[in-house]
């Protein structure tokens, strides 16, 4: 196992290495130069030549140990993303300071999302067919059909200006858990009905299996099959689901943070995009990079665990 | 299915319910207001986009301005009350003593103003400001390893400090600038007499002097914080920095070392009548906590007003026909809730602006008339502002006191589709065949530009014209009109300082793109008249020559001027003192909260429910 994980780890260095390469060439070639936005609505030649010379845009792209891709890799293998040219903040301490506020929406957010979802889903899969499977079917299409921004702008509106029973956005007096329940609340029913279909599906899946009418057959009671065989069978599409998620966590939810003033990592990256601060956008991505990719090994390690079919060979 | 899992399945739904409606109660009940200290007073503000930094010398947006101004001072600032706009001393003791040839300006400083208490200063203790830390922040602004935003104010205006700036240049880092090296322009005979000396006459320095960007700065800041001076403004002002979430909320406190100044005891005819010098003579700042709530999406920003939690607010434009009615007064529903409604003309003009570099506009007026007489100005005003806006005809706004009345009938650029038809034949003639398609670049992409363009569309095609939407964002679009790759754009200036000169310089031709002349328009004329009345005071005869360069830009045809903006604002009626101001941005000291209407008003809210 261990060789298998090192192994995994050195088929990092290559990913890694793509998703600078591009970052750069999305970032610096194709989006071409910010350099006289941020000079100002008066910036004269010299100011903007100074302004490429501080953030090393004079030197040439790839071709010297001095060029801007070089420095763009140590840049990002050592963390040191430098200052955001929009307000000439640290990058990392920007960051730094965003994980908590997004974090403390999307874990109880993601948490209840898949609690809700597989519990629903185990019911909905028992009772397949009846009438609470077809309603169960209806809710989720509705709430998949139903746009994002629909879910905020109704619960804003009615939860917390009409009915007043949470604050209608970010109160620093305010304790952490009141402030983001409203839109963790938004998070878990928006994301529903897709999860309930998803969980739904799986859950089938292994129902219909034949192992499962052996299990009735020999007299397991219904709670032993559904979570001793069905549920610990079922997991390999569920760990899959969930922990690819996990890389997302951090960084935020954009509309989510946006609408109700979440001081977080999607309100960072959205305000980034808004003001084409691409170093922003690229320690972002980069950081999402690396954490997809840890997060996938993780998962490989996890399908061991749940299902000894799996081998690390 | 076994009864056992369906009953734990029930029971682990009613706890997860349970849960969720202790949440709900738990909303419900830290919902209600905290308890308050009843001697504290807080305004409540907002604003739709993020504060950038605070940091004087760099700040570049209104935001930003607007927050550092409640807690770093210039030397002169506009009067609150008296209208047209006056600029009054601020941190200095008064007015400027300029010679004769108008180029030295003397100016003495208050004595005994101090820097708000921080840890950059020996023991925490703010010291008192001297005249070298306004030569400190202009060299800062100077040096181009600093790589201000705000280098246009003092480019080639004082004597000796574009000397610094090419020194700047010289030193191969940011510490190796030597901040003594001295600049004639700037003496300090002594620590509160600061002395300038200009390169050519400057009758706006006075405004400038009033502009944030001058506010002086304690070299002890700039040392200790480098780079993250952008948090921590260290200033002379009302109030002081408390808490600051990046993005969301930021709260300012009573400075305590705050020198003496008093509100002010005269203003116009109908200010006492409105209530508005009740506070005369009284010590300020008037409110002991500031706090500003940054919302970029117009329905929290509604619903928090509503609620009360938000003591000032514009109207989001979905919300117009919600608080505004058809004859523009307040709305029943507005006037049960006891809001205010203010209107102010705002110091803009709004234009899709022609490249005069392009090889069809540029050589072709009537073709650049035609697309002016094209544009239903009124109907754009009444679809897309709500009309909050008046039309443009030219490029002073009607607030200035050299405005045009009768620019409409200079221009001669009237909505009149007939004419404008004739006028694309005469262009038709002049370019030799029939146009080309032309490409307007708009500087968003959402419904709101589509409408536009849609609008645009069919106002030039009625009058015969090919004119194509080219959909953008902002940076892109900033990007192609510095390199005057733009054909038609559509933009516009909101100005800096109550003197028209901020407008013309837009069309003087030493300042075409990548400057702020992105018409790319050049007459000798306008240059002659701009030049003169440059370096002229204020007065009727600058007036008149601002009037004449106005009518020969507007000859030229130069743009579509469409608009010049008016405010629409609202506030409570325990907003206090709330005089609107173009120009100045640090007025939360004169304002107040009458904390009995407030409480009042929740009454009230009750009672509406």
């Amino acid at each position: 196992m261990i060789a298998y994980i090192i192994r995994r780890l050195l088929y990092t260095i290559p990913i890694i290495f793509g998703v600078l390469l591009v970052t750069f060439i999305l970032f610096n070639v194709v989006s071409g130069d910010v350099s006289d936005q941020i000079a100002g609505k008066a910036a004269s030649a010299e100011t903007i030549k100074e302004i490429r010379a501080e953030y090393g845009w004079d030197k040439p792209l790839f071709l010297s140990w001095d060029s801007q891709f070089i420095n763009h890799l140590k840049n990002c293998l050592t963390f040191q993303f430098g200052r955001s040219w929009s307000d000439r903040e640290l990058i990392i301490t920007k960051i730094a300071q965003g994980a908590l506020p997004s974090l403390s929406l999307t874990v109880p957010m993601f948490i209840g999302e898949v609690a809700i979802s597989i519990s629903l889903a185990l019911i909905v899969a028992f009772f397949r067919g009846t009438i609470i499977d077809i309603m169960s079917v209806f809710i989720c299409v509705v709430l998949m059909s139903v746009p994002f921004l629909s879910f905020i702008l109704f619960g804003q509106y009615f939860l917390a200006f009409k009915w007043g029973l949470f604050p209608v956005y970010f109160w620093p007096d305010l304790p952490l858990p009141q402030y983001v329940a409203l839109p963790v609340l938004i998070g878990i029913i928006a994301g529903l009905g897709g999860n309930l279909r998803f969980y739904r599906t799986v859950m089938l899946d292994e129902l219909r299996n034949d192992y499962v009418r052996t299990a009735f057959a020999k007299g397991l009671s219904s709670r032993s099959v559904l979570f001793r065989h069905v549920l610990k069978n079922a997991m390999i599409p569920i760990i899959t689901q969930v922990i690819l998620a996990i890389p997302f966590l951090f960084l935020g939810s954009l509309l989510l943070e946006r609408f109700f003033g979440i001081p977080g990592l999607g309100y960072l990256m959205i305000d980034a995009i808004g003001a084409r601060d691409f170093q922003v956008i690229n320690a972002m991505t980069f950081i999402g990079a690396i954490l997809f990719v840890v997060f996938n090994l993780i998962t490989d390690i996890c399908y061991s665990i749940v299902d000894p079919r799996v081998s690390f060979e | 299915m076994n009864g056992r899992v369906t009953l734990k399945i029930f029971f682990f739904f009613l706890l997860l319910i349970i849960i969720i409606f202790l949440v709900l109660l738990f909303g419900k009940k830290l919902n209600s207001p905290a308890k308050a200290d009843p001697n504290d007073t807080v305004l409540y503000s907002t604003h739709g986009a993020k504060v950038r930094g605070l940091d004087p010398g760099d700040i570049g947006d209104v935001t930003s301005s607007i927050i550092a101004s409640q807690m770093i001072e210039c030397l002169y600032q506009y009067h609150y009350l008296k209208r047209p706009y006056q600029i009054i001393p601020c941190l200095a003791e008064n007015m400027p003593t300029v010679s004769e040839d108008g180029l030295v300006y003397t100016i003495k400083i208050k004595k005994g103003v101090l820097f708000t208490d921080d840890k950059c200063f020996k023991d925490d203790k703010g010291r008192e400001l001297k005249a070298g830390d306004f030569v400190f922040a202009w060299k800062r602004i100077a040096d181009i390893k600093y790589i201000s935003k705000n280098w246009w104010i003092f480019d080639n205006k004082i004597t000796g400090l574009d000397e610094f700036r090419q020194y700047s240049k010289t030193c191969k880092t940011s510490a190796d600038v030597d901040y003594n090296t001295p600049v004639e322009g700037l003496q300090t005979p002594d620590d509160w007499t600061l002395v300038i000396k200009l390169r050519r006459p400057w009758p706006q320095i006075v405004y400038m002097l009033a502009h944030l960007p001058t506010a002086p700065m304690a070299k002890e800041a700039v040392d200790y914080y480098r780079k993250d001076i952008i948090n921590h403004p260290v200033g002379t002002g009302p109030y002081k920095l408390n808490r600051w979430h990046k993005g969301s909320y930021i709260e300012m406190v009573k400075n305590p070392t705050f020198r003496d100044e008093f509100y002010p005891s005269e203003g116009e005819a109908n200010d006492a009548t409105n209530g508005i010098l009740a506070d005369a003579g009284k010590k300020l700042p008037l409110t002991n906590r500031l706090v500003t709530v940054l919302i970029q999406e117009d329905p929290p920003q509604w619903f928090l007003f509503l609620q009360g939690k938000i003591d000032v607010s514009g109207i989001p434009k979905d919300n117009f026909s919600e608080a505004i009615d058809l004859r523009r007064q307040l709305t029943p529903e507005m006037r049960a809730r006891n809001i205010k409604l203010l209107t102010f003309r705002d110091p803009s003009t709004y234009w899709f602006g022609f490249n005069m570099e392009d090889e069809v506009l540029g050589k072709n007026l009537p073709l650049r008339m035609a697309l002016s007489c094209a544009v239903d100005r009124d109907k754009y005003v009444e679809l897309f502002t709500n009309n909050r806006s008046e039309a443009a005809y030219g490029f002073i706004p009607p607030l200035m006191s050299c405005y045009n009345a009768n620019i409409k009938n200079i221009s001669q650029t009237s909505y009149n589709v007939q004419k404008a038809r004739k006028l694309v034949k005469e262009a038709e003639q002049i370019y030799g065949s029939k146009l080309p398609r032309l490409v307007l670049s708009m500087p968003g992409t959402d419904i709101v530009f589509r409408q536009q363009g849609d609008f645009l569309k069919r106002c030039f095609s009625d009058a015969g014209l090919d004119v194509e939407m080219d959909y953008m964002d902002w940076p892109t679009f900033q990007n192609k009109i510095k390199t005057k790759s733009a054909q038609i754009f559509a933009l516009g200036w909101v100005g800096d300082i109550p003197d028209a000169e901020n407008f013309l310089q837009l069309f003087y031709s030493k300042n075409v793109s990548p400057g702020s002349n992105n018409f790319n328009y050049s007459n000798p004329e306008f240059d002659q008249i701009y030049e003169k009345a440059y370096v002229m005071s204020d007065g009727a005869e600058r007036d008149a020559l601002y009037k004449k360069a106005e009518e020969v830009v507007v000859k030229d045809c130069p743009a579509i001027f469409l608009t010049h903006g008016v405010a629409f604002i609202l506030t409570h009626d325990w907003a206090m003192n709330i005089k609107p101001n173009a120009f100045a941005y640090g007025t939360s000291k004169y304002r107040r909260v009458d904390e009995a209407k407030k409480a009042a008003y929740k009454e009230l809210l009750r009672k509406l429910k």
